[in-house]
């Protein structure tokens, strides 16, 4: 019966799912150009020299230790150097830093804030990871909140570790890239909290004084087009039908915002992927490269994209990726760790009261296995 | 066709015997056997080493010797020869030589060495047309060098009738009892020849083996050790052989010669003390049949109380040769005493063990020459087991190891040169 | 670190346990099967590892090396490949400590090395613990995985051949030249008896290299065959050398003949097979026992009686020549003698009673010495047997009872005599016989019962070695022996490059007549 069922369902949704007209890129906002969604729009990638590095950015974070009231959570972020598929050692910046974060509430004036404190694990990265005083949050500030519900904590204590990408992305530009080397951070070039904006355009300021070009790789997109078709779907659609086999471009907008300051391409870097991404330059840096200069630069990812476990993705950011993640085994060591302090300290009865305010899930888990 | 024959004789031993008696009958024995050669009308000899007991023999033995081949050359017989392990002279001429040099005798050892192989020349008997090559022996087996090096291939290739005359024992051959006797692998010998004429060995014996003409030993004539004369009486038989040939060996004919008779007897003391040995010993010797013979008493086992030196051999001596016997030989070196076997040596270092093992039985051997016995022969006994006990130095030859300690033990001695 | 250092690290220690210690290796480094590895520790003491299994190691899950091979081998995917390989794709060496070195010398290991340490390779001078013994014996070079290391390995002949030897291995895994390297080494010294049973005639050298061109052939070698070489001896016994002991555990014989035997030898001593042969009748034995006996002889002995003559068809034994023969064997073992038997042209029966006589012969008179309190005075004799379960067999020792090389296998030590017992079959030699064989050469060995045998039997545990050990190729071998710190890998060299041929005698020969 569930088999009817999931029959039924299919068809269903192959009827809601339109391929005849794949439409154009649909964004709301004016302050978004748009480029047609036809095939004068791909453009192959022409394998050019280009002599240049390519740095891949990547953070993770976990949760160690929560409860409604506090959050603790270790913050990880990661880079590696490239040309092309070659590593490139860095020159002086540590390849990868960690710090706890410690995320709780307070109440004041009639309303419940979030403030974070950090603590890095090695203290000379202190100046690689956000000011606390950027990380102070009204628990129903719009930046935070998922619909009209507070923001959970444990959302508001990931702030931190978006903020330390973009400061930990500004010191690479600043000790290990020169003139025309290219950072690529695993995210769009949105900006989305409270503070974060400032964090960017740090990044983006000293990019461009050393004439380093930023940019962002999305493994994921939510863009649409206007008859209402995933905007890669129809991409892909439109390149298969146009017979592109090989790697490509396509220009998708160009976006004039303050939080959101970029030009948004399409890629495909390898002939044999099935995946595009969404990749995006920073749009005045975009305006000043030529044909020549963005060849060599997708010249670049193409040739770091060749990894026969994911084709068409940076293996750069597969490893910023894989050193970047708290994996869940670590979470559990690191928990021992602070409930230990916690113990040490006499503090243990205190503060577990409030950890079990949330921690039923977790029980069942066990239980269940 | 006239039928060939040759005489193969070894082990002569000329010389051997001091003693009157022995000698007499030694110089007998090798009449008969050139007597017989006249009379077989055989076309050559050959006496495959040891002619002479040692290289400079006594004169009075070379005389009658010399005497009997020259009978047997004037009969128009050839007389072929190599040297055995006791007629050569190291240093120098040996009687061999000189009797060669008058043309009594024949060597037909002859050969150089070429690119470091031994050729041999042949010596082709004039009458048959055979064909005669050998190895002359060396002390303690040093020949085996030669037939290291020899050119079997020239030899084995040769036509005609060929004979190879050697004088070693056989490793295939030789008896049990011989086993630590050097000796040479048949292997040594170069193949098909008609007929191997060999000696030392002092058993008669013929072998065959494939690729091999017989390998002949005729034993010692007479006798050349107490040992030969204790086989003697206990039955082997003494001679030589006479081959017939023709293209190749048709008859081997052993033609026993006997000059005596000899009496055997042994005595084992075991479980009797000095006094019963001697009572029985003498008992029994006293029924012997020893008139006009030879008497060989063996005397072993081990006293079980007295000394050894308690019996009186000298007694027994006399009685059997007032029964008659020509020649009387009782060997005791198989007698020991409990006293003597049963020595502790707990507590005495080796020096002193020797010590009291000399002087205990110094007095058992009969010497005639007085610095021999006594405090004098003890020291003496010390003195040449010092000297054979030592070790041959880094890179010294065996030879050249014998002699130096057969040099040492002269000077020891202080021989003289007619007593060497 | 010096850079030499870090081209000499192998890998790094990750996990495991004690005897299952794993490593990565360093790309490139390229660790094989059976090679030895060191763990620098503090205060210059170091433990000695040695490789037994290898397996790949990836950080790639197992199903996308599956899709990336299909990709790669269905051609999707030219311009793809691993980027990083060596990070990502590695060998995992599994390890187990084998020694531990200190001032004081070698120790079995029993401590885990230091986690994460590196792994470098072994070299000469890691091995200055083993010390060249008084008795050398000499078997190769070390060997690490294929590599040859320049450290020779002997072990003490005195130990060694007292304590029994086995050679176990399948056919062209260098077994005769292992054992032609050990004369050889043997030769150069006058310490110890050998007596080889050659069935293949193959290290006297008749036509080729050999134990003859040993520069002290002349005075430690002697070589027996039924048509020898000029200089060798002829391999002839007389049937006056043969006494019923010599039969024992070789040949079946019922009661009713081996009372019949009894008989014959009490009746004519030394002439007892002679008589048999002859057919003489006496008291006690009946005419067919004395048929079956003359058949008996007639089929290990090859001797008959054609017209009134004794005849023996491998021309071995004889009724009028080599009545020497086994005194002068048993002597120049006595003198330190190599003795070389070529038994290729006669039969096993043959063979085996030759050795028989000739073992029973030293045995007994080893026997003697030590009850006379002469024993120290005696060389130490070793019998060298290739295919052993012939005697040594556990059906052949229900079946026959003890013989001989059974008695020297348990009791030989005891003696100063010794066995070297080839096998390609160890599995069916009883334990209690094996047991008592303390060094054992392990050359390759495709079979897994074979291996499972030698591996049960070792002085040292190598219940993880079977891998190596069905790797091994021809001239790599394992000694195991209580005589070693731990089982040794080693390369026997070829005989023909190791042996030196002798130099033509400087000294001048003499020839006066």
């Amino acid at each position: 019966m569930s088999v009817e069922a999931a029959r039924r369902l299919i068809e269903h949704l192959d009827t809601k799912i339109h391929e005849e007209e794949l439409g154009n890129p649909f964004f709301r906002d004016p302050n978004v150009k748009t480029y047609p969604l036809d095939k004068s729009g791909f453009h192959k990638i022409q394998q050019t020299k280009l002599a240049c590095k390519v740095a891949f950015v990547d953070g993770g974070n976990q949760e160690i230790v929560g409860a409604p009231d506090f959050s603790v959570q270790l913050n990880r972020l990661y880079f590696g150097m490239w040309d092309c598929s070659e590593r490139i050692l860095e020159k002086s910046m540590p390849r990868r830093i960690e710090f706890f974060s410690s995320t709780y509430s307070r109440v004041t004036s009639n309303q419940v804030f979030y403030d974070t404190s950090v603590f890095p694990v090695h203290e000379e990265h202190q100046t690689m990871i956000p000011a606390e005083s950027d990380l102070s949050f009204d628990s129903l500030d719009r930046t935070v909140t998922i619909g009209t519900q507070r923001a959970d904590i444990e959302r508001v204590a990931s702030i931190a570790r978006v903020f330390a990408e973009w400061q930990f992305a500004t010191e690479i530009v600043k000790h290990e890239l020169e003139k025309g080397d290219i950072l690529v951070v695993d995210r769009t070039l949105q900006t989305t909290f409270k503070n974060e904006h400032n964090y960017l355009t740090n990044l983006v300021n000293s990019a461009k004084k050393k004439g380093v070009i930023v940019t962002g790789l999305s493994k994921t997109s939510a863009l649409f087009t206007d008859t209402g078709l995933s905007l890669m779907g129809a991409l892909s659609k439109l390149a298969e039908d146009d017979g592109m086999d090989e790697e490509w471009y396509f220009p998708i907008a160009e976006i004039y915002r303050l939080d959101h300051n970029a030009m948004v391409l399409a890629v495909k870097l390898n002939r044999d992927a099935k995946r595009i991404f969404r990749y995006e330059i920073q749009r005045e840096q975009f305006g000043e490269l030529s044909e020549e200069q963005i060849n060599g630069i997708f010249t670049h990812f193409v040739k770091n994209s060749s990894d026969l476990t994911f084709p068409g993705y940076p293996y750069g950011l597969i490893d910023a990726d894989r050193f970047a993640r708290v994996s869940l085994q670590e979470v559990e060591y690191y928990k021992a760790l602070m409930f230990s302090q916690l113990s040490n300290v006499g503090k243990w009865e205190k503060l577990s009261r409030h950890i079990r305010a949330k921690d039923a899930h977790d029980v069942l888990n066990m239980l269940i296995g | 066709m006239r039928r060939m024959k040759f005489a193969h004789v070894a082990d002569t031993h000329i010389g051997a015997h001091r003693e009157p008696v022995l000698a007499q009958l030694e110089a007998e024995a090798f009449g008969i056997v050139m007597d017989r050669c006249i009379q077989e009308k055989v076309d050559f000899i050959i006496i495959s080493g040891d002619l002479f007991q040692s290289g400079i023999p006594d004169l009075a033995a070379v005389d009658d010797a010399v005497k009997k081949m020259h009978a047997v050359r004037e009969a128009g017989i050839p007389i072929y020869v190599i040297y055995g392990s006791h007629d050569y002279n190291p240093n120098g001429k040996s009687i061999i030589d000189i009797l060669d040099s008058t043309g009594l005798i024949k060597k037909v050892v002859k050969g150089e060495i070429v690119d470091g192989k031994l050729e041999l020349e042949f010596f082709t008997d004039s009458k048959t047309g055979a064909k005669l090559v050998g190895i002359s022996a060396r002390k303690a087996g040093l020949e085996s060098r030669y037939y290291e090096i020899l050119d079997r291939e020239t030899l084995e290739e040769e036509p005609g009738f060929k004979i190879f005359v050697f004088h070693s024992g056989l490793d295939e051959f030789k008896p049990k009892h011989l086993a630590q006797m050097e000796s040479i692998p048949i292997s040594c010998l170069p193949r098909e020849f008609q007929y191997y004429a060999g000696g030392h060995i002092h058993e008669k014996s013929e072998h065959t083996l494939p690729h091999y003409g017989p390998i002949v030993f005729p034993g010692t004539l007479f006798a050349g050790s107490p040992r030969d004369f204790e086989a003697s009486a206990k039955g082997t038989q003494r001679g030589f052989y006479i081959v017939q040939f023709n293209k190749k060996v048709e008859k081997v004919e052993f033609v026993p010669v006997k000059v005596c008779e000899c009496v055997y007897h042994e005595y084992d003391v075991t479980n009797k003390n000095s006094v019963q040995a001697q009572h029985e010993l003498r008992k029994s010797l006293k029924e012997l049949d020893v008139k006009g013979k030879f008497a060989l008493v063996k005397v072993f086992g081990e006293l079980a109380g007295g000394k050894t030196s308690d019996l009186k051999f000298a007694e027994l001596k006399k009685m059997l040769s007032e029964k008659g016997a020509i020649h009387i030989d009782i060997n005791r070196f198989g007698l020991v005493s409990k006293e003597y076997a049963n020595m502790k040596v707990a507590g005495e270092d080796i020096g002193g063990i020797e010590d009291r093992l000399f002087k205990e039985n110094i007095g058992t051997v009969k010497l005639s020459n007085a610095d021999l016995k006594g405090e004098h022969g003890t020291k003496l006994a010390h003195e040449l087991l010092k000297i054979v006990r030592q070790e041959a130095k880094t890179g010294e030859t065996k030879k050249d190891y014998n002699m130096r300690v057969s040099e040492d033990a002269v000077k020891t001695l202080k021989l003289t040169g007619a007593m060497k | 670190m010096k850079k030499m250092e870090e081209l000499e690290i192998a890998g790094q220690i990750i996990g495991g346990k004690v005897a299952n210690i794993l490593l990565r290796e360093k790309s490139g480094k390229a660790i094989e099967l059976g090679d030895l590895l060191v763990v620098d520790e503090p205060d210059g003491k170091y433990l000695i590892l040695q490789v037994y299994d290898l397996s790949y190691g990836s950080q790639i899950p197992q199903t996308v090396r599956e899709l990336a091979a299909g990709l790669k081998l269905e051609g999707y995917g030219p311009s793809l490949d691993f980027l990083e390989p060596h990070l990502r794709n590695y060998v995992m060496a599994m390890v187990k400590a084998v020694a531990f070195v200190s001032k004081g010398g070698a120790k079995i290991p029993k401590v885990l090395p230091s986690f994460f340490s590196n792994v470098r390779f072994i070299r000469e001078k890691d091995l200055s613990f083993l010390i060249k013994p008084p008795n050398p014996v000499y078997l190769g070079k070390i060997r690490s995985g294929s590599k040859i290391l320049d450290f020779d390995v002997f072990l003490d002949g005195e130990e060694m051949l007292t304590h029994h030897v086995l050679v176990p291995a399948t056919t062209g895994r260098g077994k005769s030249n292992l054992v032609k390297v050990m004369l050889w080494s043997i030769a150069d010294h006058k310490k110890f008896g050998m007596l080889v049973l050659d069935p293949h005639d193959e290290y006297y050298g008749r036509n080729s290299k050999g134990l003859k061109d040993h520069p002290n052939a002349k005075d430690t070698m002697r070589y027996y065959t039924v048509n020898p070489p000029p200089g060798a001896s002829t391999l002839v016994i007389n049937l006056r050398a043969i006494k019923p002991e010599h039969f024992e555990g070789l040949v079946d014989f019922s009661d009713t003949q081996l009372q019949a035997i009894k008989l014959y030898h009490r009746q004519f001593r030394n002439e007892w097979v002679e008589n048999i042969i002859r057919g003489t009748e006496i008291d006690g034995v009946k005419s067919t026992t004395l048929a079956v006996l003359q058949r008996i002889i007639r089929v290990n002995l090859a001797v008959y009686l054609e017209d009134g003559q004794i005849v023996c068809k491998n021309r071995v034994f004889s009724d009028s020549a080599g009545e020497a023969t086994i005194s002068t064997i048993i002597n120049d073992l006595e003198e330190g003698k190599i003795v070389i038997v070529d038994t290729s042209k006669i039969s096993d029966e043959a063979e085996l009673l030759i050795g028989s006589a000739v073992a029973n012969e030293i045995f007994s008179r080893h026997q003697d010495a030590k009850a006379e309190g002469r024993l120290d005075e005696k060389r130490t004799v070793g019998i060298i047997i290739e295919e052993a379960p012939r005697v040594l067999s556990a059906e052949r020792l229900a079946k026959s009872g003890n013989n001989i090389y059974s008695k020297v296998a348990r009791e030989g030590r005891k003696f100063k005599v010794g066995l070297v017992a080839i096998t390609q079959l160890t599995s069916v030699i009883p334990r209690d016989v094996l047991t008592n064989i303390n060094t054992k050469i392990i050359l390759g060995n495709e079979m897994a019962t074979e291996r499972h045998a030698i591996i049960e039997s070792a002085a040292q545990d190598l219940s993880s070695d079977d891998r190596t050990i069905a790797s091994l190729d021809k001239g790599e071998a394992i000694v195991s022996s209580i005589f070693t710190k731990f089982a040794v890998p080693v390369q026997i060299p070829l005989f023909d490059d190791y042996a030196k041929m002798a130099k033509p005698s400087d000294k001048k020969v003499v020839f006066t007549g």
